[in-house]
């Protein structure tokens, strides 16, 4: 760039954010408009990208484009392909953005929308950018290899293995949660579930077309897909207010549980041609869409954000979730500011994919910004709804009781004046019979959306249609991530199994495939259903213990990046990954701690085990739970979820002593150590 | 446009849109062939190809027959 440009930009984008700042601080007593949030947000990640993200690839990294990367060395026009850099990058982000950045916010927000905002904004820049950014290069580096081949590579064997089971947890934690949102967003809305049981049909005939009557013609296929898909929205109207349709479309928790554990199971046994494909396809057009279309939206309708910038909640009270800001508020939002899951796609097919050393900056870094913007967008739907509407929608019915009437006296009192026709009417306005108890981020973020988009494009009118597309956005993509997520489970534990009995190993043997299948959705069912038959809520507790597994995985992600760094000895620049490893520890171990032991029944695990159990033992009720069958459920589960949190307390700690290990002997070393591929291996065939 | 007025325009116009077909292909991770085949006769001129319906069949099998891994 033009250095006199450069030099009048920068400052300019500098103070354009720091003014955004500042009527974000200073606008106290009125409400402040959106438009500052969202600018501010951009002007760090601009910022953020032009100087730290460079400083980390020249100095610290020294990408250097010389060197072969492997979709040049391997260059098979399938998995590995050389792609142009902005393609690739929406590629990127594609596969890392899905309902993580849009739930974890939209559940912060409880505190008020600045915590939120100011971990989202200080996290992505200092730990998951540098993350992403990282683990891409030293894939590249390391010729593709996957996250966990890496940690075998440059910690050991056992490090490797132990990270393998880790992931495989969270996997079945997050699989448990994604399900659970779809679930606690479509309870008895026939509109919802016949849109959602739409897309199956929709994803079957395009999965035929592509195959069998226009053999290719993937790009036909997807435009009357999407089509079907918008139609399916109009319908599912016509299902609601018809008497005859509306019962077979209107269930209850459990069902859809037991509906979502069958589709499981189903889905991820057809051939990927089938359904998983083309449903992927239909998930990312909406994704992509409907992120510009809310980007654009805030900015027409520049809506004030309703929410304080902090709630009284922030002192751990609060109904959506409890706990302290610290730990909990670091845990919570996971995916926009920094995700362990993010480390297996940019140790995945983007690896594989990148043409020059020096693109990964702008792919690694630069679509992790994205992905935090995503973030941001959700924190200000849920930030421009009234508060009162927003407890409504996501304490649990434990707290808030079943009547509008009810939870309007209730949230009036903790300060957030609300009338049970204002609640009433909200749900009349999005086509709904009841707004309360949605916990989970889909419903709030759709009601946020609904009014933004509802004022950009359409009116009041069209609320519900737009609310109804936010929750058809989210459900598709987490039903093609159950049905992905499945799959990939089953290998896992195919592998796995393969260790004790060789033929269950065998990923062509069907039997094993099929036990493989029904031990995943097994597990993955197992938390749902408990999740949903929860008197207490179910989300407030599997959402955490998704939270610090996925920041665990970050933590791991982040150990390997520093051992990496450390044995191409660059230790003078290990900060870079150290500050930000030590703070996901700090705070993942402090959380986890606290879920096990902390002496609240409303935050310790253990503490709500030994509260129920006690009481069931002595035969005495504890509301809401209604039978001492119940009460004893509460107390095993919260037993099951104690020793889930210790498994990934105890993972990372021993990862941290490994990592520690092989930094110290590297440190030693005068020469580098790391294995990477060496830079003078060519194409295939055209150099030895 | 008048079709005999600018063929060379017309020609880049037509190529701009297949550059921007494959880029959306590519976005969103789907098979795109035309792409296969330009890369088949960089590389490996005079090499048998794969027919359209194979190559998709193909792709679509490499991507998700492991399972993806799709974000939370």
């Amino acid at each position: 760039m033009n250095k006199l440009t450069s030099l009048l930009l920068w400052p300019a984008i500098a103070i354009l954010g720091a003014f955004s700042f500042a009527a974000l601080a200073l606008g106290r007593g009125e409400s402040v408009n959106a438009v500052w949030l969202v600018t501010a947000a951009l002007c760090v990640y601009f910022i953020a990208y032009r100087f730290y993200s460079k400083f980390i690839a020249d100095k610290v990294l020294r990408l250097d484009d010389t060197r072969v990367t492997p979709a040049l060395r391997h260059n098979d026009g399938m998995d590995y392909v050389p792609t142009n850099k902005w393609v690739l990058y929406g590629h990127h982000f594609a596969a890392i953005a899905g309902a993580g950045p849009l739930v974890g916010p939209v559940l912060a927000a409880q505190m008020g929308y600045l915590p939120g905002t100011l971990w989202i904004l200080s996290g992505v820049v200092l730990a998951g950018a540098v993350q992403d950014f990282i683990v891409l290069f030293a894939s590249v580096r390391r010729d593709g290899k996957s996250l966990g081949e890496m940690i075998k590579m440059e910690l050991g064997p056992v490090p490797g293995t132990l990270a393998l089971v880790g992931v495989l947890a969270i996997m079945i934690i997050i699989l448990a949660v994604l399900a659970l949102i779809v679930v606690k967003a479509l309870t008895g809305s026939p509109w919802g579930l016949f849109t959602i049981f739409a897309t199956i049909p929709i994803a079957l005939l395009m999965g035929v077309y592509m195959r069998i009557i226009r053999p290719g013609r993937v790009g036909e296929a997807s435009v009357f897909g999407v089509v079907l898909l918008l139609a399916s929205i109009f319908l599912g109207r016509a299902v609601a207010e018809s008497a005859t349709w509306a019962p077979w479309f209107t269930l209850t928790g459990p069902q859809l549980a037991w509906a979502l554990i069958v589709y499981g199971a189903i889905a991820a046994s057809l051939p990927v041609w089938l359904m998983l494909a083309p449903r992927d396809y239909l998930s990312t057009f909406l994704k992509i869409g409907t992120i510009v279309a809310l980007a654009l939206g805030i900015y027409y309708v520049a809506p004030l954000l309703a929410m304080p910038a902090t709630t009284r909640f922030i002192d751990g009270s609060g109904p959506v979730f409890s706990g302290k800001l610290f730990p909990f508020l670091f845990i919570t939002i996971a995916c926009g500011s920094v995700s362990g899951f993010h480390a297996l796609i940019s140790s995945g097919t983007t690896p594989k994919m990148v043409e020059k050393e020096s693109h990964m900056r702008f792919i690694g870094f630069g679509g992790m910004l994205a992905e935090s913007f995503v973030a941001v967008m959700a924190l200000t739907a849920a930030s421009v709804l009234d508060p009162g509407i927003y407890f409504a929608m996501n304490a649990p019915a434990a707290v808030i009781g079943t009547t509008a009437a009810h939870a309007a006296e209730v949230i009036s009192g903790w300060g957030f004046t609300i009338t049970p026709e204002l609640i009433n009417q909200t749900a009349i306005d999005i086509g709904e019979t009841s707004i309360l108890s949605r916990a989970g981020g889909a419903p709030t973020l759709a009601v946020g959306m609904a009014q933004i988009l509802g004022q950009a494009f359409g009116g009041k009118s069209m609320e519900a249609f737009w609310y109804h597309f936010a929750i058809l956005f989210e459900a598709l993509f987490i039903l093609t991530a159950v049905d992905a997520g499945t799959r990939v489970g089953r290998f896992m534990i195919q592998d796995m199994l393969g260790h004790l009995y060789k033929p269950l190993g065998d990923t062509e043997f069907l039997p094993a495939n099929i036990v493989a299948t029904l031990l995943c959705v097994g597990l993955w069912g197992y938390f749902l259903y408990q999740g949903v038959v929860d008197p207490l809520g179910g989300i407030n507790t599997l959402w955490q213990l998704f939270g610090v597994g996925n920041q665990m995985l970050a933590g791991i992600a982040l150990l390997l990046c520093t051992s990496v760094l450390v044995k191409m000895k660059r230790e003078r620049y290990v900060w870079v990954t150290l500050a930000p490893t030590a703070w996901l520890l700090v705070t993942t171990l402090t959380a986890g701690v606290q879920k096990i032991f902390h002496p609240d029944p409303a935050i310790g695990f253990l503490a709500l085990a030994r509260k129920f159990g006690d009481a069931a033992a002595q035969g005495t009720l504890i509301a809401p739970a209604k039978s001492i069958a119940e009460m004893q459920r509460v107390a095993f589960n919260n037993t099951l979820d104690a020793v889930v949190c210790g498994f990934f307390v105890l993972l990372v700690v021993a990862m941290c002593v490994f990592a520690a290990k092989i930094c110290l002997q590297a440190l030693k070393q005068s020469r580098p150590t790391a294995q990477e591929i060496p830079p003078m291996s060519g194409p295939q065939g055209a150099m030895p | 446009m008048n079709d005999a007025g600018n063929p060379e325009a017309e020609r880049s116009l037509g190529r701009r849109w297949q550059s921007l077909c494959s880029a959306c292909r590519q976005v969103f991770g789907m098979p795109d062939y035309e792409r296969y085949l330009e890369h088949a006769a960089q590389l490996h001129p005079g090499a048998p190809v794969l027919s359209r319906d194979d190559y998709c069949a193909k792709v679509i099998e490499r991507r998700y027959g492991q399972g993806v891994g799709r974000c939370c």
